[in-house]
């Protein structure tokens, strides 16, 4: 597989890790950063419009 | 390799009811070749000799006073550490738990032990089912018995091995995104992922709430019907837990499959090694020959299951180890602390979309089936990693997970080997039913076995 696209700079991405409330060395941030990316652009493969109606299953059973 | 340990559970119970067979003899030809061979291996993290014995003798007590418990009564089994076990060291494979003795037993164990199992030990896993196996951990890998420099696929690692190498007669695993199917690929056993809800998994760590399924890993697919009867019922402390009609799944090991229509996803592992689309294509013709009906069917895109499947994965483990990621990062592997981190990344949007995903994916696959008994496919691109250092701290940007779209779509889902490459390691396909119909999976799986002779080889140790 290719390596995927870059679709958040690491400058960006190190702001977003500081809100994170995780404690990360440079290492961890960088390893990060790669896999969010490959998980973004993994990710448009997902549909980011739904019905109002389109409900995520539920955990929880009603006949139960 | 001694006799008893290359019997199977059904026939261990034949012995053991005629006479033939005591679970004392049973449990002690297992606990030797525990202690003759798993230095090489390192499938146990621990083994409870002193308590197996115990439990056989009781075993055998019961059945000379004309009590028996079941298909398991006697048969020693172990466990993935991710099980609680009362009394028993369960560490997930982890420094975080490496002291950790339960109280309680999980769900599942209480109900093997009512069946009268015998409880050799706990295995080797991916570091709380997830991390990848890496020397930072407490406690060593393990090992491919087909080829002790090869990984034995994860993260029921040590299930696989154990089981491959007949150092038990079944075992435990759990299976979030292929984590029963993967080993019992790479090791050459059956491995089944019931459908989502069917057993248990009180007591068992969680990976991801809506996708953790508990199956067994066993030689046969006979054997795994046989755990499978004692594991499956509703447990109302788990609350995903379905109330299912009972089935006899070890008398639907021994059904026909003529007339059993059986829909290939041939373009989901387009790719494969040219080994295994052979095996596979063997098999199809076996099960043709068994008098099943196979055609090849398209379903929704293998891509799509994957992303689907890694997103809700990524997000509710760090829901569930976000506590630990903060205050003791340092206690865990160097790939598990990386993967449990990314979920702080997603948005409760991206999560939402994965979920409604999921929802579409099952809908799609529910119609894609339609007409169709079950789904055949392959089980994993080709032979298991070596154990080269580092490991990759994100394994989902490779390949696309063939396991993954029956952890998305809920239903079960059963490796089943069906020959061996020219670099000697398993080849396997999967057949996976409709939810609740195990019973249809079970009975293609064990036709196909009695009709091959794969099951007569083992690997040498």
């Amino acid at each position: 597989m290719p390596e995927p696209e870059i679709a958040i700079t690491l400058e960006e991405f190190r702001a977003r890790a500081a809100l994170t409330g995780l404690p990360l060395t440079e290492e961890d941030i960088g390893h990060l950063h790669k896999g969010y990316a490959g998980l973004l652009a993994l990710m448009q493969r997902i549909p980011d419009q739904w019905a109002w109606a389109a409900e995520p299953p539920h955990v929880f059973r009603a006949d139960e | 390799m001694t006799d008893l340990t290359t019997l199977g559970i059904a026939d261990a119970g034949r012995m053991m009811a005629r006479g033939a067979l005591s679970s004392s003899a049973l449990t002690d030809a297992f606990l030797a070749r525990i202690a003759s061979l798993d230095g090489k291996l390192s499938s146990f993290i621990t083994v409870t000799a002193e308590r197996a014995r115990a439990a056989a003798v009781q075993a055998d007590t019961e059945r000379r006073r004309g009590f028996t418990r079941g298909p398991l009564h006697g048969i020693p089994i172990a466990l993935k550490d991710i099980y609680e076990t009362e009394g028993v060291l369960t560490t997930g494979h982890s420094h975080l738990l490496a002291d950790y003795v339960p109280a309680i037993d999980a769900e599942t164990v209480r109900r093997l032990k009512a069946g009268g199992a015998v409880i050799l030990g706990k295995l080797a896993t991916h570091e709380f089912a997830n991390g990848a196996m890496t020397p930072d951990q407490p406690f060593p890998a393990a090992r491919n018995p087909w080829n002790l420099d090869y990984q034995p696929g994860g993260s029921s690692s040590g299930s696989g091995a154990a089981v491959a190498a007949a150092l038990c007669m079944g075992a435990m695993g759990s299976d979030t995104g292929g984590s029963i199917r993967n080993p019992a690929g790479f090791c050459g056993t059956a491995g089944l992922k019931p459908t989502y809800g069917l057993v248990s998994r009180c007591g068992i760590y969680p990976l991801s709430f809506s996708l953790d399924t508990a199956g067994p890993l066993t030689w046969t697919v006979e054997d795994s019907a046989l755990m499978l009867d004692v594991l499956a019922g509703h447990d109302p402390n788990d609350q995903a837990s379905a109330r299912a009609p009972k089935v006899d799944y070890g008398a639907s090991a021994h059904r026909p499959i003529e007339g059993m229509r059986i829909a290939l996803a041939r373009h989901w592992y387009d790719g494969i090694t040219p080994d295994m689309d052979k095996g596979i294509d063997e098999a199809v013709r076996v099960l043709r020959d068994l008098g099943a009906i196979v055609e090849e069917v398209v379903f929704p895109d293998i891509r799509d299951y994957h992303i689907c499947g890694r997103v809700i994965i990524t997000a509710e483990a760090h829901a569930i180890h976000r506590r630990e990621v903060i205050e003791t990062p340092e206690k865990f592997g160097y790939t598990t602390r990386r993967r449990f981190q990314l979920g702080a990344f997603l948005s409760a949007e991206q999560y939402l979309s994965a979920l409604r995903f999921r929802r579409q994916l099952q809908v799609d696959t529910r119609a894609a089936m339609r007409g169709y008994d079950l789904v055949m496919t392959a089980n994993q691109w080709g032979a298991p990693e070596t154990f080269e250092e580092p490991q990759p701290i994100f394994h989902f940007l490779g390949k696309p997970s063939l396991t993954m779209p029956f952890n998305v779509t809920g239903q079960p889902a059963l490796t089943v080997c069906c020959g061996f490459g020219g670099d000697g390691f398993p080849l396997a396909f999967q057949l996976a039913g409709r939810p609740f119909d195990e019973a249809s999976v079970l009975a293609a799986g064990a036709a196909y076995e009695r009709a091959t002779s794969w099951r007569g080889r083992r690997p040498k140790l």
